[in-house]
């Protein structure tokens, strides 16, 4: 009995894994690291993204794309030197792709290395996992919005606040 | 390396056991019994593509989709020399494609930037037109455009018609799904392709299919070059592409148009004509609109449409095109 319930799981997780359209994408973890945050912050403020926080480590883990196949980054950079606990609203440095769709993929608050730039690649560095901007420390911060409109579906039943998260992680997909 | 290959074989086996219902109940039960058993083994290009050898024979696209993905997943870790030895070898246009898709993923994902270089020389060179198709697909939804120089230039020539379509379809996907229309040097690649080839339907196809919002002045230039072509399609793919050129070149392209207009004797790139005009000028192209209604009494009410349709102040061309749409199809 118990050999069948984990055989019918291992189905499901292997079917989840099957993309639901040839269109879309599946996002991976940046770095390791764990989920600190995703919908709604702790104390119940809206966030409408998913935070990945590095254990506290800064300038240490690379921060990879985390769309799989490839796609043109638009990498902008905000602040220069190291920050690892925020330097205010509006200075983070920012990695984006722009969608078809209209919708926009962005990852937050990296520090800027000699990675730091645009280009079209599958799952590359564009720096290191830091707290540029507003952050109370090193995170990525991914975020998926439209005409100031966040998207909060493509993470759902991927993540929780606490999942492990390693590159290999899916974090969500986007379509 | 063993390590990726035991998750492989796991990942592998927890995907076969997706078909079990499709299993008559007593085999169903035997499997659920007995899990499958995990071997190691030494993880190789070789085995990979033995793997995907017998997954050809399996009758199932997904499956074979998901093999394709599993190497290419792969292809960071293999060793580089058997991966291109491999490919160089290989003469079986299915197999190079999915080798050439990993060389390809090992570019894309930094393990080798010059992996990619390999795949373009072999669709340049290859002396079988199937191999060379093989390849391209294999570069298709990358960043070939940026790192393979004038490849496609050349290959919209290439004596065979199906690579000079794969290389349309990787220039038209490419700029969609890569760049979403928004990166100018990569449309720019795309429209001196279109206009580097012999064959109008390549051309025509390029160009009815890519977004021009950030071509650069010299494309437009192409652009407005094509419009004197002997082929009606292409002339109307030419006359649609500039409909949607950048701000700073929309007033040099209208004035193209326009003059088109009095010589132009096809139907149908007249009608483009008008919708490409109408793009360009929004409720400004209204006065055009009404001098070349008066050319052509076959048009008369698609020019009245347009007037209509821009006289209503909407400001999104996708809502115009739709209102368009709506106004033809009201009894």
């Amino acid at each position: 009995m118990r050999s069948t319930l984990k055989t019918s799981l291992a189905a499901l997780a292997a079917l989840a894994l099957i993309p639901a359209s040839a269109a879309a994408h599946t996002v991976k973890g940046t770095h390791t690291g764990s989920v600190t945050a995703l919908t709604y912050y702790s104390s119940g403020t809206f966030h409408g993204a998913v935070d990945i926080g590095a254990g506290g480590r800064c300038n240490y883990w690379g921060a990879e794309t985390g769309v799989v196949g490839s796609v043109y980054w638009a990498v902008t950079i905000r602040t220069s030197g190291v920050v690892c606990n925020g330097n205010g609203s509006g200075n983070q440095n920012e990695a984006r792709h722009a969608w078809q769709s209209g919708w926009t993929f962005r990852q937050w608050h990296f520090i800027k290395t000699a990675d730091s730039r645009n280009r079209t690649c599958d799952r590359c560095q564009v720096g290191n996992i830091g707290g540029t901007g507003n952050s109370t420390g090193p995170h990525a911060h991914l975020q998926q919005d439209k005409l100031g409109t966040k998207n909060t579906s493509w993470y759902k039943g991927y993540v929780s606040v606490g999942s492990a998260v390693t590159r290999a992680k899916t974090i969500g997909v986007l379509d | 390396m063993p390590r990726l290959c035991r998750s492989t074989r796991r990942a592998m086996g927890l995907l076969a056991l997706t078909v079990c219902p499709l299993l008559p109940a007593a085999a169903r039960a035997s499997a659920s019994d007995t899990p499958p058993a995990l071997q190691a083994g030494a993880c190789s290009v070789r085995g990979l593509m033995d793997d995907i050898r017998r997954g050809l024979h399996s009758g199932s696209a997904s499956y074979q989709r998901y093999l394709r993905t599993l190497l290419r997943e792969a292809a960071v870790t293999l060793p580089d020399a058997e991966l291109r030895d491999a490919f160089s070898r290989e003469t079986d246009p299915v197999m190079a494609e999915h080798l050439a898709a990993a060389l390809v993923a090992r570019s894309e994902r930094e393990a080798d930037l010059q992996a990619m270089d390999v795949v373009a020389q072999r669709a340049l060179q290859d002396a079988d037109p199937a191999i060379r198709a093989a390849t391209l697909r294999a570069m298709r939804r990358t960043s070939a455009l940026e790192r393979t120089g004038d490849l496609y230039e050349r290959m919209v020539r290439d004596d065979s018609p199906l690579v000079r379509q794969e290389a349309a379809t990787n220039l038209i996907e490419d700029n969609a799904r890569v760049y979403a229309g928004q990166y100018g040097p990569a449309a720019d690649t795309a429209v001196a392709a279109a206009a580097a080839s012999t064959d109008p339907a390549v051309t025509a196809r390029i160009l009815d299919n890519l977004s021009t919002e950030k071509v650069s002045a010299e494309s437009t230039g192409r652009l407005v070059s094509l419009l004197r072509s002997d082929d009606a399609n292409v002339r109307k793919a030419a006359v649609n592409a500039l409909g949607g050129v950048p701000a700073e070149q929309m007033q040099g392209a209208r004035e193209s148009l326009l003059a088109m207009y009095r010589e132009e004797k096809d139907a149908n790139v007249r009608k483009a004509l008008l919708q490409s005009v109408a793009q360009l000028g929004f409720q400004g192209a209204i006065p055009d609109l009404q001098r070349l209604r008066a050319m052509d009494p076959r048009l008369a009410s698609e020019a009245d449409a347009w007037i209509q349709v821009l006289g209503s102040g909407l400001q999104e061309w996708s809502l115009l095109l739709r209102e368009k749409q709506r106004l033809q199809q009201a009894p």
